[in-house]
């Protein structure tokens, strides 16, 4: 028994472990949403602010990504549901013994590295456009080196093998005497394909539809070749992270999240509910019993969070609109320049003691020390010239003691330059 | 003849319109899409990076110098080795192996632990709770770690504050975000496969093996790893395979010294220009990956068909 109990406490501590690798990293993400530091932190806590999402919504590359990733995303949607379709299809119909070499040619893309698909993309159709003798300028050439056109190739090529493995496991269920029966009775093949298997395929081509989507939407690395000079949400983030990042990346992480958990949790209470419905008809279940709450919540967890998370959304988007963190701001700016205030005095302070050690140099240090102090300040804020001036008395006003505290306050390593 | 007779059983069985689309949309595929871009690549490797007026010249011949680069820099004579790329691509490769062993040490417990207990609410919740970071964009994903690991980033002013250490460290110069980062963009690809056979082991199994008097390891060694072995197979050669041809990650957590092979590549093209070379480099990647795979998957008896069930 002590064993067993050990067990229960070790996997307590692997699933803790294992989750917070997964989400913590979200949860920060999300954090730094709402902090108003310019760069991407949770400490020091400065704000609490909505104002990264009206940058967001006001980045007009972000929103040209956007458009153009949805552009892509449908065109990628298109052609890869009706490749997989037509591949999971062949692929009950081929000759056996080609069946394997068959398997692994439409299953090698998903092993190719992005970066290899997006390189052989673009190569191939250049060189194509020039074996066809497409000229600079000309409607071919133009196509061949259009960024949409490429990378919603380039994506395909890959997605189309996704989308025909949703296919093949529905396809697996599918009776074959169906089709064979309405063509006995007269159908064509075009009817019997469009009134008997593409019903039988309807969810699978709606499953395979969301995850080609969402699979375009995120695909960065095949993309990153083929755009070439058109752009995607995926481009423009990586861009905007690389070269310098601030929160507003963050608060489309959170949009991106809360639409997420929305969704996997709308799955998720649909399910269950069905799941219910069905224990209930079979009477293995009891129907649920009088409440208050609407019968398609009853007993249904996730059901219950979504709701609440919606409620929680909208409480957020409300109050957005009506809070202004313009009095913490100004509080944090003056702790701040407090403390550079402070800092450049501790400065002063330690120079004004070498000067007095070292009388022979004072001279030249003199000169050059307001000029130096004012340079300092100035990357801070150029209101603190006007202090620097003031700079002889500066060392014995420096009582600025009672200041001192405030800005202590707010960072504890503070106390480390006091001294 | 026989071919001829597949084609034409084909399209008895399809009819001559339906045929003839479902034909032209695979053929679309396999041959535009992949076969013929994979040679054009191929042979695009072969080639010197001609200015466009000698390309089809006299000048433009076969030869073997982009993969010459790899292997000896631009020295001719052949002396030194291009210590540089071929560094990187060592690194690459023994990077992606640890971050795949690393990941399958990670997923197994769970997989085992959510195959097996099956149907209950906590379970369900817990995969609900999975699928959620598997949408996040790989990019978001990176940029999280980014904000963690960085110079005045969470873990750095956390070890700060517990006074473990005066300075902040420099996990990106140090590779731990990049290693991080890899591991963890893949690490769901890894797990559904392992979790989705683990699944399907009849629980009675076990219970046998159990009431036999097998120990724990016993049980893992001879009942569940053989039966998971296409799962963690498949698991194993996504993650292998991603993290080795992975660029967002190694350009958002990598340090300035760090290159990924891919970043290579991506250099080759956008910044020098020189495809040649560069489709070179991604042909060395794409061949040397997957050699490692399918030798791995004779060692472990793994078949080609498991992957992707």
């Amino acid at each position: 028994m002590k064993s067993d109990s050990l067990i229960r406490i070790a996997l307590g501590a692997y699933l803790l472990i294992f989750f917070s690798y997964l989400l913590g990293p979200l949860v920060v993400m999300s954090l730094t949403a709402f902090n108003s530091s310019s760069f991407p932190s949770v400490s020091p806590w400065a704000c609490f602010t909505f104002e990264w999402f009206d940058v967001l919504f006001n980045d007009r590359h972000i929103r040209e990504g956007i458009y153009y990733s949805i552009i892509i995303g449908i065109g990628t949607v298109i052609l890869s549901v009706s490749m997989g379709l037509a591949a999971s299809i062949v692929l009950t119909q081929v000759w056996p013994r080609l069946r394997s070499t068959y398997y692994t040619m439409i299953i090698a893309p998903i092993l190719i590295p992005g970066v290899v698909l997006g390189i052989s993309t673009l190569v191939f159709w250049d060189r194509l456009g020039g074996f066809l003798g497409a000229t600079e300028g000309s409607v071919l050439h133009g196509l061949f080196h259009n960024g949409l056109f490429l990378t919603i190739l380039g994506q395909s090529s890959f997605i189309a093998s996704y989308a025909m493995l949703v296919f093949v496991a529905r396809l697996q269920r599918f009776d074959t005497g169906l089709t064979e029966a309405a063509l006995d009775l007269g159908a064509t093949h075009t009817q019997a394909f469009r009134k008997i298997l593409l019903p039988f395929m309807r969810p699978a081509i709606a499953s395979a539809a969301v995850l080609a989507f969402l699979a375009s939407f995120e695909n960065y690395n095949t993309t990153t070749f083929t755009i070439i000079d058109y752009k995607t949400l995926t481009t423009v983030l990586a861009q905007k992270v690389r070269l310098g990042i601030n929160p507003s990346i963050s608060s489309l992480a959170f949009i991106i999240i809360v639409l997420t958990i929305f969704a996997a949790l709308t799955l998720e209470a649909t399910q269950s509910h069905k799941r219910r419905r069905e224990a209930v008809a079979q009477g293995r279940m009891k129907p649920a019993g009088k409440s208050i709450l609407p019968s398609f919540m009853r007993g249904n967890i996730a059901a219950i969070i979504c709701v609440l998370l919606a409620f929680v959304v909208i409480f957020m988007v409300t109050t957005a609109q009506s809070y202004s963190p313009e009095m913490c701001k100004a509080e944090v700016r003056e702790a701040r320049q407090l403390e550079i205030q402070e800092r450049i005095e501790a400065l002063n302070a330690a120079r004004a003691e070498r000067e007095a050690t070292e009388e022979p140099t004072s001279t030249v240090t003199d000169e050059q020390a307001p000029a130096s102090s004012g340079a300092f300040g100035g990357v801070f804020d150029p209101g603190n010239l006007s202090t620097d001036t003031a700079e002889p008395e500066a060392e014995t006003t420096a009582p600025a003691g009672g200041s001192g505290a405030f800005g202590n306050a707010f960072d504890p390593g503070n106390l480390e330059t006091e001294d | 003849m026989k071919k001829k007779m597949i084609f034409s059983n084909f399209f008895k069985t399809n009819g001559v319109i339906m045929g003839s689309i479902l034909m032209g949309l695979v053929g679309f595929w396999l041959i535009f899409l992949i076969v013929l871009p994979q040679l054009s690549m191929l042979d695009y490797s072969f080639r010197f990076n001609l200015p466009p007026a000698d390309v089809g010249g006299p000048k433009d011949v076969y030869t073997l110098s982009n993969y010459q680069f790899l292997i000896y820099g631009s020295d001719d004579t052949h002396q030194t080795y291009n210590s540089v790329d071929l560094k990187v691509f060592v690194r690459t490769i023994i990077a992606a192996m640890m971050v795949t062993i690393f990941n399958i040490l990670l997923c197994y417990p769970l997989a085992y632990f959510l195959g097996q207990s099956k149907g209950s609410a906590f379970v369900r919740l817990l995969v609900v709770l999975l699928i959620i970071p598997y949408w996040i964009n790989e990019i978001l994903r990176a940029f999280a770690l980014r904000i963690i690991f960085g110079d005045s980033g969470l873990l750095n002013e956390t070890l700060m504050f517990l006074h473990l250490t005066s300075e902040p460290i420099d996990f990106i110069r140090h590779d731990v975000a990049l290693y991080a980062g890899l591991g963890y963009a893949y690490i769901l690809l890894m797990l559904f496969p392992m979790y989705n056979v683990i699944e399907s082991l009849d629980r009675n199994q076990i219970e046998a093996a159990r009431d036999m008097g097998a120990s724990w390891v016993k049980i893992h060694r001879r009942i569940v790893i053989p039966h998971a072995k296409p799962g963690i197979a498949s698991g194993a050669t996504m993650v292998f395979m991603l993290s080795a041809g992975a660029l967002a990650a190694p350009q958002i957590l990598g340090g300035p010294s760090s290159l990924w092979f891919t970043q290579l590549v991506y250099q080759w093209f956008n910044d020098s220009l020189n495809w040649q070379q560069g489709a070179a480099y991604a042909i060395v990647l794409l061949v040397s990956t997957i050699t490692i795979v399918l030798t791995v998957m004779r060692i472990f008896k793994v078949n080609m068909g498991d992957i992707g069930k």
